[in-house]
Formats: structure tokens, C-alpha cells, sequence
């Protein structure tokens, strides 16, 4: 349990580093920024396994959890999404946004009573990390001239929920979008891009979808965790909704001028155009500050949705 | 090794980010977050008392790196002096590299003592006259003048790194030298700057895919066509220039394997090499982590043979060290003349030498109200729990705002040069 607390407790500072790193004079630093996404990860690594509130397996891997155990199951199903091929370098920014789920687990106890089940895409929770990242890549392979995988499907799957109403794929969501936790209406989760979690053992598709850090543990993680046919519950399904939310908002968030970037390597840019609203947040959080003080910018974020 | 001699230079000027001697010691040089290089030259020793050692006055001091701004990526450059490295004299001219993240420059300090006098064209202010005026023609002379320091800007080399550089190093054959970045080093010739040679590129083709970055580099101090470059995963490649143009291929890989028994969130971080620097031999090689100092010998990858803890009562602290930020410094590390003695630093303006003979070690502190000019440094020992003795300081009073990441030391002599913060401390063995 200690170790749980702790882990989220890493996980939100390290997205407070990653966010202040986008304001830092100089641009982003690669280094800094590779080495808090690997504590980010290895926080993760703790936080899904430990099993404690139940995180999807102790120890991680290989047993399915009995059925009922899923029940109360953390999202390990957001976790693929987000965590688990950590970006680095131009996806950086990114990384808050799954990694930004993290922190709710922990203010999701609090509420968990008044939200109803939901069985709501996990896909989406994956959706959303991935397509700010193959933006990056499209970024970064507009202007670095061919680097990086091709840019796939996912924006479209950025919001689930927008989708549903038709939000643009890439833009702001709708003002009417209601992009909120909400009860789930039995929508199987969309297809999406095929790199996804539909490929369970099978590498994950094309070698860009992996998006890891190379190391050979991913692969397996991945696989474990992956459960497409789990029925949330709902401590999964309001973070999975949140991910959404907090993917939309936290790249506006994070972005600091309209449009340009595109040869950025260093991914202190992205392709979506400026959101209003967002620009409008408060500053970048700091560290140092409790962790809750540093998801109120986030949460104000959520309502103005 | 008693300090004695201190001087304290240039406590309002900006955060010193790098300090170097020269070949000779004669001089010493300091780089700042703010774009300026400020350069130390030894005095003379006097006849008059010839047991007081030279002391370092401020030589000469001009601005080398600008702010710039990327429009492309919307990027501040920043103008923060990361590396120096000297030339070795060849003429009477001083010849030195500074870069920051993104340009290299090599700059020429020259001393001029004479100017001349009576040009025809113009008058000694430097206005031009009205030729119809001219009546006579007279040859300019040389008069003496104030002895002048100047330095200028005689190559630009920029333009050839993406990331931001964090190391440059100086070839032993003096005609060429490299430059390092993240994920990229590319060689250079000193008189070619539109130009240089990619020798190292571990930059992965799909961005995230990438483990590890490049962290420092160096060439060999003997054999021009060999180099090193340290990881961010703990590792040091050795590479041979002569093995082919592009040397992703390392001839030598050293790598410790990690203690199992250490591992935490942060095992990482704190295995990522922050310095690499050859002994003067080139026979060994010594990496700074953050807790530790390491010596390899070239001739065995797969274990250091000696590593020093430099503050191992941090390991425990590891997590707010994340939060404020403190793991990330990057220590360096410096060896003697005769490599005997490696010193590196350490918080609370501490910082640490390691007789690699006798195995002592010896943590002294640089501030100003410890030490007074020709005050030898006292030791100073960290008390990790339990009982404080006297003269003991407890981990938890610890400053880590104030962090000595650069040391020099120079070349032949026992005089250290300390930069803690924006101050620059320089210590010299006691005579007798």
C-alpha cells in the first residue's frame, strides 16, 4: 500500500516535471526528460502491481485475475494506454496527459461511491496516449524529413466521447460535448488504430504502435494487461473518460503558441490547433506544491468542458 | 592535501557553469550562465617572497555566447557557457572553445601592449581627415601603450546540433576536435566551419524508441584516433575512428552490472553518468554518477576497479532529491597531474578528493565564512545518523542549493579551482 502511495506520489511529480519542462528557458531537455519518463514508468510498474486496491495482478504479469477481482481492478486497462510505451524526447509532452490519469486513482476513492459503473472504452484511455504521440512523430517527420513512423488512425480516437458526437477528430472538443464522467450507454469500445491493444501477444502491430522504450519487458506487460473484454468498473471508466478529457485539455494546456512546430524535434510543439479555452489556464504547476493543489489547473480544465 | 591560499573571485557575477586551466596552469578560465567567459592568469611569482605562490587575477573578460531564438522551433537558445576547453599554446596567442547548447566558438585571446601612432588618414581619435589638409606624409609607430587583453571570436562552428551539446573535446593532434550532443557527436577541423563529420549518431529511428542519451565525451589524451563517450543507462563506449566513419559501433563497452539490492525508482537516474574524463596517462577513465566516482581501466568492460562513494547518505533521500530537482545535477569529476588524486563535488559546497593510492579520502567545504585567505580547510564529515558530533553535520541540514558541479585542477601543480554557485574558489597546497 506504502508503495502505492508513494508510486502515485512519483507519478505526479514526474508529470509536474515533464509540464514545467515545456516553460523551461531553452527548450526541453532530452535527458531530464528521458530519465523522469523512465521513473514514471518504473512508478507505474509499482503502482499496477501492487495489489493493493486492487492493481491487476501482484507481481504484474502472467495469472488472469479471477473475474471478480477485475471487477475492482484499477485501470490496468488505462495503463497500457498511457504508461506503457513511455515517449521520450518529442512525444514528452505527452506523456502527461495518459500519465495524467495517475494522480485521479487517488481522488477516485473519494467520489467513487457517487459514479456509476461504467463500462467505457479502454480503448479510448489507450486511444488518447497514443495519438498525441503519433502526432509528434508526424510532427517531427514533417519537418525532420522522413524520421519517425508514419502517422496512423489515432486522432480520430483522441475523444471517445467527442467522437460519439462527432467532435472534429483533432480539434477542440465540442462545447456540447459533455465531455464528462458519465454513465455508459453499452458502446463497444471503437475500432481503432489497428497498432492497438487487439494485438495481444502479437507485438502490437506495426513496430512504431509499441512505442516503448525498447525494453523487453513492455511486450509482456502489455499483453497481461490487456483485457478487451473486461466490463469496467468503475473506478476504470471514470479514469478512462478522464484520460480523454485530460488528453484534450492538458495539450492545451501544455501548448504555448498557435500552430508552427511541425520540425520540432524536440516535441515542444504539436500539429492540434490552439484551444481557447486552455489558453486561458493557470501557469504550469509546480512540483513542489501538493499534488492536489496541482490538478486544480486540470480539473478546471474538465469543467470548462 | 592542506588548502591554503584562497581566493574568491567574482561573487556577483552570474552562476559559473564551467571552469578549465589551460595546458600550463598559467591560466584559467570560466564559463557562466550568462554567455561570459571570465580568464584567470597567474601572477608571477615574485623574487621578493618566493614561497607565496602566484595568485589568479582576472586576465581578461568578454561576452562569448548571446541569447538566440530559434524561430523555426519557437526555442530559446540559452546563452549558458556549458563546456571550455584550451588550445594548447602555439603562438603567443591563447586560443579556447566555449560552447553553449547549440554553437561552438573558438575564441583568441591576444595581449597588446603597443599601438600605432600617426596615420596620415586620420587622426588620433579616429576621425577621418580632409586629405586636402594632408600636406606631409608620415610613417605610423608603434608606441607602448596599457597592456590590452582582447579576445575575438575567430570561428563560429554552428548549425550542426539538433539536441543540446554537453561536451567538447580537443583532439590530440590539434587540428580537429568533436562535439557532443543528446543523441549525436560530430568532428570537426578547426579552420572548416560549414563542415563537420557525424561520428556518432545513436539517435533511434523512431524517437520513441529511445533509452538512452548521450551524456559527455572525450578524446583520448594520446591516441588521436580514439575516443569515449558515456550513456545515460551507466555505460561507456570506447570507439576507434579508424573502424569506420560512422562509429555506432563501439570497440570497447563498459558497464557494471547494477546491484539488485539498490534498486528503486530512481536506479536510473542516478546510474546516468554525468562526466567522463581519461587520466592524464589515457590509461584510465573515471565516470561520475550521482553518487558515486568510478575508475575503469581500459583494459577491463566489465567492472570499474575502484569506486568511491561520494555521499552515500543521499541514497536514501533519492526521492525528494527528485522533487527538487537535485538528482538531475551533473557532477563533474577532475584527476590530478599525476593522476593519484580524482576530486569531484558535492552539496553544501562540499566536495571530495580521493587519494587512489592511499585510499583516503577528504571532504572540505569552499564558503567564505569558513575560510580566510591562507586559513587551511578544515575536513568536514557528514553525520548520517545517530549521534552529531561536534564538528559534524547532519544530512538533513545539508544546503542543496548550494552544489559545486565544477572543479578543475591544475594540470602539474596542487592548485584546485571550485566554482560554487556564482563564486570561484581557488585553493592551493600550503607551503612550508
Amino acid at each position: 500500500m506504502e508503495f502505492k502511495l508513494e508510486a502515485h506520489r512519483i507519478v505526479s511529480i514526474s508529470l509536474g516535471k515533464i509540464y514545467n519542462s515545456r516553460v523551461q528557458r531553452g527548450g526541453i531537455k532530452l535527458h531530464k526528460n528521458l530519465l523522469v519518463s523512465l521513473v514514471l514508468r518504473s512508478a507505474r510498474q509499482v503502482y499496477l502491481s501492487d495489489p493493493c486496491l486492487g492493481g491487476p495482478g501482484a507481481g504484474g504479469p502472467p495469472q488472469p485475475p479471477p473475474a471478480q477481482q477485475q471487477q475492482h481492478q484499477l485501470p490496468g486497462e488505462p495503463a497500457p494506454g498511457w504508461g506503457d510505451p513511455l515517449p521520450r524526447d518529442s512525444s514528452m509532452e505527452q506523456d502527461p496527459e495518459p500519465a495524467g490519469a495517475a494522480p485521479e486513482p487517488t481522488a477516485l476513492p473519494l467520489g467513487l461511491g457517487k459514479l456509476p459503473l461504467e463500462g467505457s472504452p479502454l480503448v479510448t484511455a489507450e486511444a488518447v496516449p497514443e495519438a498525441p504521440r503519433r502526432r509528434v512523430e508526424a510532427a517531427e517527420r514533417g519537418g525532420g524529413g522522413g524520421e519517425g513512423a508514419p502517422v496512423e488512425g489515432p486522432p480520430r480516437a483522441r475523444h471517445f466521447c467527442c467522437r460519439r458526437l462527432g467532435c472534429s477528430p483533432h480539434g477542440a472538443p465540442r462545447a456540447d460535448c459533455g465531455c464528462r464522467p458519465r454513465p455508459d450507454d453499452g458502446l463497444p469500445p471503437p475500432p481503432v488504430c489497428p497498432r492497438k491493444r487487439s494485438a495481444s501477444g502479437a507485438g502490437g502491430g506495426p513496430a512504431g504502435c509499441l512505442a516503448s522504450g525498447g525494453s523487453p519487458v513492455k511486450k509482456p506487460r502489455r499483453d497481461s494487461e490487456e483485457q478487451p473484454g473486461d466490463q469496467e468498473e468503475m473506478e476504470t471508466g471514470n479514469v478512462a473518460n478522464l484520460i480523454t478529457i485530460f488528453g484534450s485539455s492538458f495539450s492545451g494546456l501544455l501548448r504555448k503558441s498557435p500552430g508552427g512546430g511541425r520540425e520540432d524535434e524536440d516535441g515542444e510543439e504539436e500539429e492540434e490547433p490552439q484551444r481557447g479555452p486552455e489558453a486561458a489556464e493557470p501557469g504550469p504547476m509546480y512540483c513542489d506544491k501538493p499534488v492536489l493543489r496541482n490538478l486544480n489547473p486540470w480539473s478546471t480544465a474538465i469543467v470548462a468542458f | 592535501m592542506k588548502c591554503s591560499d584562497k581566493t574568491v573571485l567574482g561573487s556577483k557575477s552570474d552562476i559559473i557553469s564551467t571552469v578549465e586551466f589551460n595546458h600550463t596552469g598559467e591560466l584559467l578560465a570560466t564559463g557562466d550562465k550568462g554567455g561570459r567567459v571570465v580568464i584567470f592568469q597567474r601572477e608571477q611569482e615574485s623574487k621578493n617572497q618566493l614561497h607565496r605562490r602566484g595568485e589568479y587575477n582576472v586576465y581578461s573578460t568578454f561576452q562569448s555566447h548571446e541569447p538566440e531564438f530559434d524561430y523555426l522551433k519557437s526555442l530559446e537558445i540559452e546563452e549558458k557557457i556549458n563546456k571550455i576547453r584550451w588550445l594548447p599554446q602555439q603562438n603567443a596567442a591563447y586560443f579556447l572553445l566555449s560552447t553553449n547548447d547549440k554553437t561552438v566558438k573558438l575564441w583568441k585571446v591576444s595581449e597588446r601592449d603597443k599601438r600605432p601612432e600617426g596615420y596620415n588618414l586620420k587622426d588620433e581619435d579616429g576621425r577621418i581627415r580632409d586629405p586636402a589638409t594632408i600636406t606631409t606624409l608620415r610613417v605610423p609607430v608603434l608606441r607602448p601603450m596599457d597592456l590590452m587583453v582582447e579576445a575575438t571570436p575567430r570561428r563560429v562552428f554552428a548549425n550542426a546540433h539538433t539536441y543540446h551539446i554537453n561536451s567538447i573535446s580537443v583532439n590530440s593532434d590539434y587540428e580537429t576536435y568533436m562535439s557532443a550532443d543528446d543523441l549525436r557527436i560530430n568532428l570537426w577541423n578547426f579552420e572548416i566551419t560549414n563542415q563537420s563529420f557525424n561520428i556518432v549518431d545513436i539517435k533511434p529511428a523512431n524517437m520513441e524508441e529511445l533509452t538512452e542519451v548521450i551524456t559527455a565525451a572525450e578524446f583520448h589524451p594520446l591516441h588521436c584516433n580514439t575516443f569515449v563517450y558515456s550513456s545515460s543507462k551507466g555505460t561507456i563506449r570506447l570507439c576507434d575512428m579508424r573502424a569506420s566513419a560512422l562509429c555506432d559501433r563501439h570497440t570497447k563497452f563498459f558497464e557494471e552490472p547494477e546491484d539488485p539490492s539498490n534498486r528503486s525508482f530512481f536506479s536510473e537516474i542516478i546510474s546516468s553518468i554525468s562526466d567522463v574524463k581519461f587520466s592524464h596517462s589515457g590509461r584510465y577513465i573515471m565516470t561520475r554518477d550521482y553518487l558515486t566516482v568510478k575508475v575503469w581501466d581500459l583494459n577491463m568492460e566489465n567492472r570499474p576497479i575502484e569506486t568511491y562513494q561520494v555521499h552515500d547518505y543521499l541514497r536514501s533521500k533519492l526521492c525528494s532529491l527528485y522533487e527538487n530537482d537535485c538528482i538531475f545535477d551533473k557532477f563533474e569529476c577532475v584527476w590530478n597531474g599525476s593522476d593519484s588524486v580524482i576530486m569531484t563535488g558535492s552539496y553544501n559546497n562540499f566536495f571530495r578528493m580521493f587519494d587512489r593510492n592511499t585510499k583516503r579520502d577528504v571532504t572540505l567545504e569552499a564558503s567564505r565564512e569558513n575560510s580566510k585567505p591562507r586559513a587551511i580547510l578544515k575536513p568536514r564529515k557528514v553525520c548520517v545518523g545517530g549521534k552529531r558530533r561536534k564538528d559534524e553535520i547532519s544530512v538533513d541540514s545539508l544546503d542543496f542549493s548550494k552544489k559545486i558541479l565544477h572543479t578543475a585542477w591544475h594540470p602539474s601543480e596542487n592548485i584546485i579551482a571550485v566554482a560554487a554557485t556564482n563564486n570561484l574558489y581557488i585553493f592551493q597546497d600550503k607551503v612550508n
